[in-house]
């Protein structure tokens, strides 16, 4: 570093104290599909907007089974994304092995977390992927957000990439616990339409308190 | 050179066991420990080598104290024993067993009553017993469990099967311990 000058290393604090290359990655995910998540106390539904990539081409799946009773979705740089969820279904099978159940959705989370949390310590591209994560443990229904920084929140709504401030927006207006199944997957559904301004192709999945089982809808 | 016994009932599990330690052809003590509390809901008893499995129960449960910190609900009984016997099983495949044998007894969404061996397997029970007396002890399980049994009931049954194997099995004798897990814990 020069003294006296305003550079500083990409990968580290900015004059501000921020994280700069956290901010690229999520200005990255900020521009990936539209992707929603929405949870009551009886199930979380997990939506995502498909973007064919041109004629001819089939469009990636952007709904993943984790484990049995969980599964993820997420926006970004889908080759990000993957080896995210790769992550979390190498997490979950851990967990089952370790200590022979189902991982719950928290440690999930924090697990996947934690990997990302890795890459900001040191000068490499961080993962552009933000997730959001669904399932069900002893413990109920869960929903969690995870973004390129590490963070993760529980939550009963979350939007990440595209105008997901717009989608965002409508689910806090439109959202109750008590939302039944097709309320709460026609809400997900308008939140993606209100976000790119025009009838999205969605990918579904959802888990259920009372099944206990991710289930993806095509 | 102990006998130990595990009941499942619909209200509770029960633990018992008999206080001797032996040192081969020597009582080393007249009243050692064999039921370990691993918490309010769970706990283990003890057969084989007491160093090794006193290192084990003391293992297991550092981990269900980092597990239960880290995703705020305490871990199951079946995941007790699973801890247990991952540690058992990677001693046998690296050539440095721990030679113990548990049962782990205890209560969460329903009773629990499970058994570990030196080999890292994992049996659900309704009742069981290990060590040296334990073929006496079976005598009196077979004979007197019934999966109607209160839990009053499996408490004699399990003391019975210990005092029967006392009685003829030079490894075990010096009084009997019990220990009794009802659904909603120890109080």
């Amino acid at each position: 570093m020069q003294s006296g000058s305003e550079r500083f290393p990409p990968f580290f604090y900015g004059p501000e104290g921020r994280l700069i290359q956290v901010e690229y990655a999520a200005e990255a995910v900020s521009r990936g599909s539209t992707t929603v998540g929405i949870r009551t106390d009886r199930f979380a539904i997990l939506a995502s907007h498909v973007r064919p990539p041109r004629e001819l081409v089939d469009p990636y799946d952007k709904i993943f089974e984790i484990d049995e009773h969980a599964g993820a979705t997420g926006s970004g740089y889908i080759s990000d994304m993957l080896r995210l969820i790769d992550e979390l279904r190498l997490e979950s099978q851990q967990h089952r092995l370790y200590i022979g159940s189902p991982i719950d959705i928290f440690t999930l989370a924090k697990r996947v977390g934690q990997y990302i949390h890795e890459f900001t310590l040191y000068a490499v591209r961080l993962p552009a992927a933000s997730l959001i994560i669904a399932g069900v443990d002893q413990r109920g229904v869960h929903l969690f957000q995870v973004d390129p920084s590490g963070t993760f929140s529980r939550g009963a709504a979350f939007a990440v990439g595209r105008n997901s401030d717009k989608a965002l927006d409508y689910i806090i207006k439109n959202y109750s616990n008590d939302l039944g199944f097709e309320d709460a997957k026609k809400l997900a559904e308008k939140a993606v339409e209100t976000a790119i301004s025009e009838k999205p192709l969605l990918q579904v999945g959802y888990v259920e308190a009372e099944k206990k089982r991710f289930v993806k809808q095509s | 050179m102990t006998t130990i016994v595990g009941i499942k009932t619909v209200k509770g599990v029960v633990l018992a066991s008999d206080k001797r330690a032996s040192k081969g052809f020597f009582i080393a003590s007249k009243d050692a420990q064999k039921i370990f509390k691993i918490d309010e809901y769970t706990a283990a008893a003890i057969a084989g080598q007491v160093s090794d499995a006193e290192y084990l129960v003391n293992l297991v449960k550092a981990q269900r104290k980092l597990i239960h910190l880290e995703r705020g609900f305490r871990p199951s009984v079946y995941e007790t024993a699973k801890l247990i016997a991952n540690a058992a099983y990677s001693g046998l495949r690296s050539y440095a067993p721990f030679l113990a044998e548990f049962i782990i007894a205890g209560v969460d969404t329903e009773p629990r009553l499970y058994s570990t061996d030196v080999s890292g397997a994992i049996s659900p029970e309704s009742f069981v017993s290990n060590g040296s007396g334990s073929p006496i002890a079976y005598g009196v399980l077979e004979s007197s469990y019934a999966d109607t049994l209160s839990l009053d009931e499996a408490q004699e049954v399990a003391k019975k099967a210990v005092q029967a194997a006392m009685q003829r099995d030079p490894g075990s004798g010096d009084g009997v311990e019990v220990v009794v897990i009802p659904v909603g814990g120890v109080q």
